[in-house]
């Protein structure tokens, strides 16, 4: 077994009454200090828990690349582009100011649904693997795509 | 739920579909998640944004943590790097959230590290909190609330005599030290550790 000091000290001044009431103190206050919607967003992520769709990972973020950045920043700073890529899907977005426009590749028809924090809202993905969200979707939100040769695939958490 | 504090075997339960493991889950670390995210001093809309990338993450991962015990050295990772993508993400937009370049350095690996620690031990005392008979919960609630309740308040509170209050305290406190929780208290830290990598040094 590995000899601790740290773990030795802390143990030891547990012993005592005082400090062991001290850091009782300190424990219960530090759950008091965490809001209780912070303890809820984090229960309610149990609802994500073995969804059957493929996960697609941000590969590109126009606003994580900072080369780009600075050639277009003074021309297109209203327009974010992202791909998302998972194994059978890549998806590609573009946020303007108030839509996202998107494309699925390889292209192919579908159905698009928006997820919220509590709402889930659905769109169609057309021939050529085009959708469009109108208006953007405020604050955090994933997508998942569903075709209609059997692919389904969920994003990472978005936020424009 | 309390008769089984370990946080392996909440692990294995959450990941077989169990909601109160995973709700367990989460009260016990959310201090941890949250105390880092107080650390990069995100604002609480980034504070929201990065606790519910963090869960999503865990829920996502929770099958493949191949070492359950890893569990919360492997949030305050998750989580420090989440805050520092927000940090970052401010400041190419300028926003005027973040000012200097300096202001990353202050959350080290040794800082997250102490908060695993912190979490492990503040985690472990509130279980054994909670194992704690009603009547010691609420003489050491009394006991630790700010300002302090004197002797003579408590009496009138819990009708405890004043000359019984010292030696109740006393045996509280020992109970708090022979609960399942507490004396898995040294174990939790040892993992803490094993996990950060880098505490100790």
């Amino acid at each position: 077994m590995r000899d601790d000091r740290d773990d030795e000290e802390s143990s030891a001044a547990l012993r005592d009454d005082d400090e062991l009431l001290a850091a009782l103190r300190e424990a219960l206050r530090a759950r008091e200090a965490v809001p209780n919607w912070f303890v809820d967003t984090g229960k309610n992520a149990y609802a994500w828990h073995n969804i059957d769709a493929e996960l697609a990972q941000l590969t590109f973020d126009s606003y994580s690349d900072q080369r780009m950045l600075a050639v277009t920043r003074s021309e297109t700073a209203s327009i974010r582009t992202l791909t998302f890529t998972s194994a059978h899907m890549s998806m590609e977005l573009e946020a303007t100011e108030d839509s996202l426009l998107g494309q699925i590749l390889p292209p192919r028809t579908g159905t698009l649904e928006i997820h919220t924090k509590g709402t889930i809202a659905t769109t169609v993905v057309d021939e050529i693997g085009c959708f469009a969200v109108n208006p953007k979707p405020e604050g955090s939100f994933r997508l998942r795509c569903r075709t209609a040769d059997g692919a389904d695939v969920l994003t990472a958490w978005i936020t424009l | 739920m309390r008769d089984d504090p370990s946080v392996v075997a909440l692990v294995v339960r959450a990941t077989a579909g169990d909601q109160l493991a995973w709700d367990e889950i989460v009260e016990r670390y959310a201090p941890l998640v949250y105390a880092i995210c107080t650390r990069y001093r995100l604002s609480s809309h980034d504070i929201e944004d990065v606790g519910q990338t963090v869960w999503l993450l865990l829920v996502e991962h929770l099958g493949k943590l191949r070492e359950p015990a890893a569990l919360p050295g492997w949030l305050a990772t998750t989580t420090a790097r989440e805050c520092l993508r927000v940090v970052a993400a401010a400041r190419r937009l300028e926003l005027p959230r973040v000012g200097r370049d300096d202001s990353l350095r202050f959350v080290d690996d040794k800082a997250i590290d102490e908060e695993i620690l912190m979490a492990e031990r503040n985690a472990s005392l509130r279980a054994g909190f909670a194992e704690l008979p009603a009547p010691c919960q609420r003489l050491l609630s009394l006991l630790i609330s700010d300002p302090p309740s004197s002797y003579a308040s408590i009496h009138d509170a819990l009708g405890i005599p004043v000359g019984s209050i010292g030696p109740q305290r006393g045996r509280c406190l020992d109970r708090l030290r022979r609960s399942k929780a507490f004396l898995a208290l040294g174990e939790g830290e040892t993992a803490g550790k094993v996990l950060g990598g880098k505490a100790g040094a």
